[in-house]
């Protein structure tokens, strides 16, 4: 694992590059711990204020400071990202590997459901759910919902990776050499399941951050916890384009869009960098 | 075995149809600044006559796979010629396809060379039907109409035993057995003069490999192409080749008519190769070759077998030994037989 | 060989697609089943009420009188089916889809639902046919051309721009245009659908009205899918490549257009086609938040102002015709499928 991660520091430029937003945007959200406002309370600061020297971001026509309403934003963003990541995880590993590993029937109606998972289109029912809700919707009930729709790509993924694990000939020997199934999982087949669920990880974070942008900038969330899209939201409400407060839309916006490319980029180096032909050109080892 | 290949061989030794001189091909890395280079293919040098099929046999790192890019042109890096020429006859001046201009190549390629691959099964195009491979790969360089390429290549196709019906099919739709078939014929519709031929039924059953490896000798003799024969199985090349070249660790080792390599092989690594060979009524215990092929990387000194071979003496270790003919047409490079004739 | 072999072949052949068709139409209306019952789920399972929510929406922006609340509770009970016992509601729910009448609109009361649908629905379905199709020939081609030629030091280029605008949620990189094209560089409109003064017919104005009023939700949803598909495709084509059949297609010497066209490109569309039938639900997410920053007059618009308005019967309808419009579309590309890839599984 150590010699994985310095190969991919060493080799992979996108990984470095991802390395680096992705701990940018996670120190402000660490932040977010030092802040001298709550997260909730507004006119705590001159509102409409340029950036400057006192007010690094400037602050909101809500009396907020951006900065520190930034780093309590991108936390409980982050922190969304990772509990729906978390909890589809479950399901799709559940599903992915007992699909890849029994197959016949099981596995086709399985991948009928995961393939209807993936194509319904989430968007609309998520706004549904928040119309019967409205002022109900929490942050985690949120989280969870989109975790029970967020599964059924990369459990597809991880079923393709298992299938063609069990194909291998090293899972044949292990087979005759009298392992069981569970060493054969845990020893064998982990390591290579491990990088796929750690990019996929990645990928649904993305996924998932930016679908609460998008219900949150439209008000479908809970709007009282700050969240990116939250902060879009208020600054949209109080027309702050128009109004030409433009850092408290700027600085929100580069920040999440730090963390979507961060992210999709530690996604993409480790996927590449686990594809042995891919790898040979950024080593330039020969064959 | 064929006895009657020996003839035609003699009149045509004055012009080869390949000749390699003194071929050096490296996988040249450079790895965390170090450039480091292995030495698949280190001082190759043989010839293939007109209308002869001539084999090369070797285990899996011997470089014969390397050697066999290198003819064919197919150099990407790490890949590099770093010294050497492969002349061809119809490609005089060059030494070597990848030194040719692209418009040369152009003119030559399956008019003049044609190859047959390891995964034959999967060189037909999975999404088109089999008829545009043969247009893409042939009409270009048989011209006329349509319907009398179409005719040509039916012809052709008979000869292998397939039906016209396989042009509308899809490669999917056949059988391996049949889809080997249509790239033997693929390979060889344009009439080509040279063939390279890589384990080219290394993937098939029994059966079928001596089918396709008969109809393979069929055509060769009847439009007198040279063929390259590259495979790791004895047994085949005892069945097709004319004459064989044994490969190991990146040299030649042994060259001569098969049936002399069969019956007097000379080199150790040789006499290892067909004496591990099964034969009927032998039931002698098989004697194993110590060790493991060299790293190529960092090759053993002198000849390289010599940390393997069984008549290693001093000089085994500090010259390399060079190819020398033994008897009329029979070369090899050790000094354990050459000297051994000497004295 | 025996010429029964091609009889076979072609019958082989044929029930196999009649057999890949049918497994295509159950898969079609398993979505479609499970789909619809995850509506139902979500707004039956709720603790609470959506008559009770509608009223409270529509009686917050303003005083009603106490007896037509009751009156609109009863016929919004009677209306979205939720009288009976839940085996009955269900039954309700299903038969009210099926025949696809979801009732009056609350927010444009008495126009019917399915009126206001079938009037956004065209508008939703010309930016999304349209915006996905470029997208996804353009994002292939270049993507294509990226992994056969990657020295190119332009494709290069284009590939990281990829890879920066791939990530980015349909909301921000719309949110980015809109300012771009509306407060810093004027020059395109940034709302409706066409001139609001122009009638709605077949003159040059009109369509010219309306082609210049959906380039920037187009644009917003043609660069991020040209990301995805230009990233998907040059990875392909990079596997593509070590195939047998393009390896031995370059050694037969022929010409690199027709390789990378009928072999590396032609092979590596296959999965593409099949990624475009898996993205059509998130692409009609994204055409949802686009429309609705671009105020386009379509089912994304129609949406989020029903719950804005509290209009329920709205909200589920959109929300129904959603669905089954995305499994149509999944479907239409499953049965065109077998034109691009002749290998259909006949198991």
């Amino acid at each position: 694992m150590a010699v994985f991660l310095r190969d991919l520091l060493r080799y992979r430029a996108e990984f470095r590059i991802g390395v680096a937003l992705v701990a940018a945007v996670l120190l402000l959200s660490v932040l977010a711990s030092f802040s001298p406002y709550p997260p909730d309370s507004v006119y705590v600061v001159p509102p409409d204020l340029p950036p400057s020297l006192t007010y690094w971001f400037g602050t909101t026509s809500r009396g907020q400071d951006v900065f520190w309403q930034l780093s309590f934003a991108i936390r409980n963003t982050l922190l969304f990202g990772g509990t729906v990541a978390l909890v589809s995880r479950l399901v799709a590993l559940a599903v992915g590997l007992i699909s890849g590993y029994k197959g016949g029937w099981l596995d086709r109606v399985l991948m009928s459901v995961n393939d209807t998972f993936i194509v319904i289109p989430l968007l609309p029912i998520l706004v549904l759910f928040y119309f019967v809700m409205r002022d109900r919707i929490s942050w985690l009930m949120l989280a969870l919902i989109m975790a029970c729709f967020g599964w059924a790509y990369d459990a597809r993924l991880i079923r393709s990776v298992v299938m063609s694990l069990r194909q291998r000939e090293f899972t044949q020997t292990s087979l005759f050499s009298g392992m069981s199934t569970r060493q054969i999982l845990t020893e064998e087949h982990l390591p290579y399941v491990m990088p796929i669920l750690f990019s996929t990880t990645m990928n649904n974070m993305v996924w998932s951050i930016g679908l609460e942008v998008t219900l949150a900038v439209l008000g479908f969330t809970d709007i009282n916890t700050p969240t990116i899209g939250g902060m879009i939201y208020w600054a949209n409400q109080h027309t702050a384009m128009v109004a030409g407060i433009w850092w408290w839309i700027a600085f929100p916006t580069i920040t999440v869009i730090m963390a979507f490319i961060g992210l999709f980029l530690l996604a993409v180096s480790v996927n590449a960098h686990i594809d042995p032909r891919s790898r040979l050109w950024s080593v330039g080892g020969a064959s | 075995m064929h006895a009657d290949a020996e003839q035609p061989q003699r009149d045509q030794d004055a012009q080869p149809l390949l000749s390699v001189r003194d071929l050096q091909a490296y996988y040249q890395t450079s790895h965390a600044g170090v450039r480091r280079g292995i030495r698949a293919v280190d001082g190759v040098s043989f010839a293939v006559r007109r209308g002869e099929i001539y084999g090369l046999a070797g285990e899996s790192s011997s470089g014969k796979t390397t050697l066999i890019k290198s003819i064919a042109g197919a150099i990407r890096p790490p890949l590099e010629i770093v010294g050497g020429s492969m002349e061809f006859a119809f490609l005089p001046g060059y030494g070597g396809l990848h030194r040719a201009p692209p418009a040369e190549l152009e003119r030559i390629r399956w008019r003049h060379l044609s190859y047959i691959m390891q995964g034959s099964m999967n060189v037909l195009n999975p999404v088109r039907r089999v008829r545009s491979s043969f247009v893409d790969f042939a009409y270009p360089h048989i011209g006329g109409s349509r319907r009398r390429f179409e005719q040509q290549v039916i012809a052709h196709l008979a000869r292998v035993k397939l039906d016209p019906s396989v042009l509308a099919a899809f490669p999917h739709e056949l059988s391996g057995g049949m889809r080997q078939r249509a790239a033997l014929a693929l390979a060889t519709i344009c009439r080509p003069g040279f063939i390279i031929a890589d384990e080219p039924t290394t993937a098939l059953d029994v059966v079928v490999q001596k089918e396709v490896l008969g109809m393979l000798r069929g055509i060769q003799r009847e439009t007198g192409s040279s063929v390259l024969f590259v495979t790791h199985d004895m047994g085949v090349h005892a069945h097709i080749t004319d004459r064989l070249a044994i490969m190991y660790a990146g040299r030649l080792v042994e060259e001569a008519a098969t049936t002399e390599i069969f019956g007097n092989p000379l080199h150790p690594y040789t006499r290892h190769l067909i004496s591990s060979l099964p034969r009927i009524g032998d039931d002698a215990p098989r004697q194993g070759l110590g060790g493991a092929p060299p790293n190529l990387a960092d090759p053993p000194s002198g000849c390289r077998f010599h940390p393997r071979c069984p008549l290693a003496r001093e000089i085994c270790r500090r010259e390399i030994p060079v190819m020398g003919e033994s008897a009329p047409g029979h070369r090899v490079a050790c000094f354990a037989v050459n000297q051994g004739e000497r004295a | 060989m025996p010429a029964t072999t091609l009889s076979s072949i072609s019958g082989a052949a044929l029930s196999g697609y009649a057999g890949y068709v049918g497994r295509r139409l159950a898969q079609f209306l398993i979505v479609v089943f499970i789909g619809i019952n995850i509506a139902y789920l979500v707004t039956h399972a709720s603790p609470i009420d959506p008559v009770e929510q509608s009223i409270s929406a529509v009686t917050s922006f303003g005083n009603t009188a106490p007896d037509a609340i009751e009156q609109m509770r009863n016929s919004l009970r009677e209306l979205y089916g939720l009288g009976g016992t839940p085996v009955q509601q269900y039954l309700t729910f299903w038969k009210r889809i099926l025949s696809a009448d979801f009732g009056p609109s609350l927010s444009a009361f008495p126009t019917p639902v399915g009126t206001l649908i079938v009037r956004a629905l065209p508008w939703t379905a010309g930016l999304l046919a349209v915006s996905t199709l470029v997208a996804w020939v353009l994002g292939n081609l270049l993507g294509g051309l990226a992994g056969y030629y990657r020295q190119s030091r332009g494709l290069k280029l284009m590939g990281v721009i990829a890879m920066g605008l791939h990530p980015i949620p349909y909301y921000i990189l719309a949110m980015l245009l809109l300012i771009l094209f509306g407060f810093i560089w004027p020059v395109l409109p940034i709302s409706g659908g066409a001139a609001m003064n122009l009638p709605q017919s077949l003159t040059p104005e009109y369509v010219w009205s309306v082609l210049q009023h959906a380039i920037l939700p187009a644009l917003s949803l043609i660069l991020i899918g040209v990301g995805s598909w230009f990233l998907g495709m040059r990875s392909l084509v990079s596997n593509v490549l070590a195939e047998d059949y393009v390896v031995y297609a370059e050694l037969a010497g022929v010409k690199s257009w027709r390789i990378l066209t009928s072999y590396v490109m032609r092979n590596a569309l296959v999965p593409q086609v099949t990624g475009l039938a898996m993205s059509l639900g998130g692409i009609f997410n994204g055409a949802v938040i686009t429309e609705k920053v671009f105020g386009y007059p379509g089912l994304g618009s129609l949406l989020v102002d029903a719950v804005y308005a509290g209009d329920y019967g709205l909200v589920l309808g959109v929300t129904t015709v959603s669905i089954l419009g995305v499994s149509v579309g999944v479907l239409a590309i499953d049965l065109l499928y077998p034109l691009l890839d002749p290998r259909v599984k006949v198991g």
